[in-house]
């Protein structure tokens, strides 16, 4: 076994049955997409690509390294205010932004990664919780560059270069091609030696770390990467609503929600984020869309209930109980 | 000048001290941190606003009402969500807590909607001087309801079957549970202090502050600074970290700027979990 930390692509998609079913998957998604002729169904579409990716990301360090951030907004805002502001004030392409905000994330958050790496568990959360808060006050404080509460609005000119679309379906397209990556990204992940560290590490960091595992530098590198994810992902949602504010993108509310698509849909596998995003985009889209702004909140009370329940009742998410179901109902009894 | 807000700075801390208590007897015992704190505040605060405007009850006569309601709403989510988390991993605890905080905040604004409410109390704003000094009524009697509040759970904690049973689950469960403490009980028993608690801070913020239903996010925050700074579980800490946080807060307030006074306690905290996240005043 020269080779065990390397993959061969060409293996994964003949040999591993996850990987060609998701590649078989997205191909339908990317079909279906060109279905949807109703721009609110498209708008639904969008919004669970975008909370998929976002949630994908929280997955890497928080599914995977167990490192339970509830502060992911302070990077999906680096990346929605850095692409915005270097647009409006230097008319530099959001893409170029993109790629600058998501740096500029990923060094923040392996910095965090690197301060907070060796607190636990409760700990880890709170400090996360500071730490968003932080950057939602220099958000509305830095009133030049944010427009603080006023929030920014980001002119609408559309083109390629600009990442700005009139059709909706494009959107639809770009956020798909980023959950997709993001998603391969995480089976591979999964796949590789980083992999394998994460999950011991987050089985028992103690045992992880005598066994040689530089159990404080394989964090950093999860919340790095994360980091310039969910960055990338706050640039897509910029670059769709065309709106951000501190209270949205930079705030605590935001972070809990990534990390409760997550949780619900099933932390620690690739696939969990995702299922997670399209049960509960469509219905909270749904709700406020028959229930108008009458009834603001409902689907968030919902949220909680269902995070309640899932935490109770099936710790391990849904995607992953169904897994250990789909096991158990093959062989008779529970393998692996 | 200096003196005034060092005044001021305590009476703050008071009110923080009455929120943070609640939230480390919760820690120390159960080992969870009550993510839904702030929003049992924001329940209480509500509490109190209606039974003011529906019965003009005065907030200071409604805590006897507020507190020992909390207490049963305590009781109530005590058993149902916290209890089956016990010993559970953390994303577990965690995550349990941040449902009933989304539950609650986002139930409070879908019944109430987001409109700021107040208690128009005759002595809202009603202030005493003391020489040089203003103090602020509504201000001076929760810091005096703060220490009355927190005197008597000394006793409490000290004395009664009760208080010793939750101090000894809070030092070592598996041997509580050996001498015959049914701990089970123990834990619902010290969510409802800890949240009827937060109820009596309730009612005795409702005269100083807007209601709605975010409310508890920016107090709880406070707390959790205060908690971690005097060390989590530790009742006399939290009180300690609290008046310290609100010195803090009102020094930089008036020498920084008052938008970025937040920031420095979020810094101070991040530092503090870095290099003492056993608090400042741990012996071990």
């Amino acid at each position: 076994m020269k080779d065990s930390g390397k993959i061969k692509w060409i293996d994964l998609i003949r040999r591993d049955t996850e990987f060609s079913f998701s590649l078989l998957g997205i191909l339908v998604l990317a079909v279906a997409i060109g279905f949807v002729r109703n721009p609110f169904h498209l708008d639904i579409l969008i919004m669970i690509l975008l909370w998929g990716m976002l949630a994908s990301s929280w997955n890497i360090a928080g599914g995977y390294a167990g490192m339970f951030s509830l502060g992911h907004g302070a990077f999906i805002g680096i990346g929605a205010y850095m692409s915005s502001m270097l647009f409006i004030h230097f008319k530099l392409s959001p893409w170029l932004g993109m790629i600058i905000g998501a740096v500029a994330a990923g060094i923040v958050a392996t910095l965090l990664g690197y301060i907070c790496g060796r607190l636990k568990g409760h700990y880890f959360a709170l400090a996360t919780i500071a730490f968003v808060e932080l950057a939602n006050i220099s958000g509305v404080q830095l009133k030049e560059l944010t427009r603080g509460s006023e929030g920014l609005t980001i002119p609408f000119r559309p083109g390629w270069a600009n990442f700005m679309f009139q059709d909706k379906i494009t959107y639809a397209y770009i956020g798909l091609a980023f959950m997709a990556g993001i998603y391969f990204l995480s089976l591979i992940v999964e796949r590789s030696k980083l992999g394998y560290y994460l999950v011991a590490l987050r089985e028992d960091e103690d045992a992880a770390k005598s066994l040689g595992v530089d159990t404080s530098r394989i964090k950093m590198v999860a919340i790095g990467i994360s980091g310039f994810f969910a960055a990338i992902g706050g640039t897509f949602y910029a670059q769709y609503i065309l709106f951000i504010e501190p209270d949205t993108v930079l705030s605590f509310a935001f972070s809990v929600q990534v990390a409760l698509v997550t949780i619900i849909g099933g932390m620690g596998t690739a696939l969990g984020p995702i299922v997670g995003s399209f049960l509960l985009t469509p219905l909270s889209m749904l709700l406020r869309a028959y229930l108008g702004g009458g009834l603001s909140g409902l689907h968030i009370v919902i949220y909680g209930m269902l995070l309640i329940i899932v935490v109770l009742f099936l710790p391990e998410g849904i995607v992953n109980t169904m897994k250990a179901h789909l096991k158990k109902d093959i062989t008779g009894k529970e393998i692996g | 000048m200096v003196v005034q807000l060092i005044v001021s700075g305590l009476l703050l801390g008071g009110v923080y001290a009455l929120i943070s208590i609640g939230l480390t007897l919760i820690f120390g015992v159960l080992d969870v941190v009550n993510f839904a704190h702030g929003e049992f505040l924001m329940l209480g605060m509500y509490v109190a606003f209606w039974l003011f405007s529906l019965f003009h009850l005065d907030p200071y006569l409604s805590l006897l009402i507020v507190g020992p309601l909390l207490f049963l709403v305590g009781l109530f989510v005590g058993r149902t969500v916290i209890r089956p988390t016990i010993g559970a991993t953390s994303a577990v605890q965690i995550f349990a807590t941040v449902g009933v905080s989304l539950i609650m905040m986002n139930g409070a604004l879908v019944l109430w909607k987001a409109d700021f409410r107040s208690v128009p109390t005759s002595y809202g704003s009603g202030t005493i001087a003391l020489g040089p000094i203003y103090i602020g009524y509504p201000q001076l009697m929760s810091f005096l309801g703060a220490i009355l509040f927190s005197a008597m759970l000394f006793p409490f904690l000290k004395y009664t079957y009760l208080g010793k049973a939750i101090r000894a689950t809070a030092q070592e469960r598996r041997a509580a549970m050996l001498m015959g403490i049914d701990i089970q009980r123990v834990y619902v028993f010290t969510f409802g202090i800890g949240i009827g608690l937060v109820g009596i801070a309730s009612a005795l913020l409702a005269p100083i502050y807007s209601i709605f239903p975010s409310v508890g996010s920016q107090f709880v925050l406070v707390a959790y600074v205060a908690v971690v700074l005097g060390g989590l579980g530790s009742v006399p800490g939290a009180i300690l970290g609290s008046l310290i946080i609100g010195i803090t807060e009102t020094f930089s307030g008036f020498f920084i700027s008052p938008g970025w006074r937040q920031a420095i306690y979020y810094a101070v905290f991040i530092l503090v979990l870095i290099f003492r996240p056993q608090g400042l005043f741990a012996q071990k």
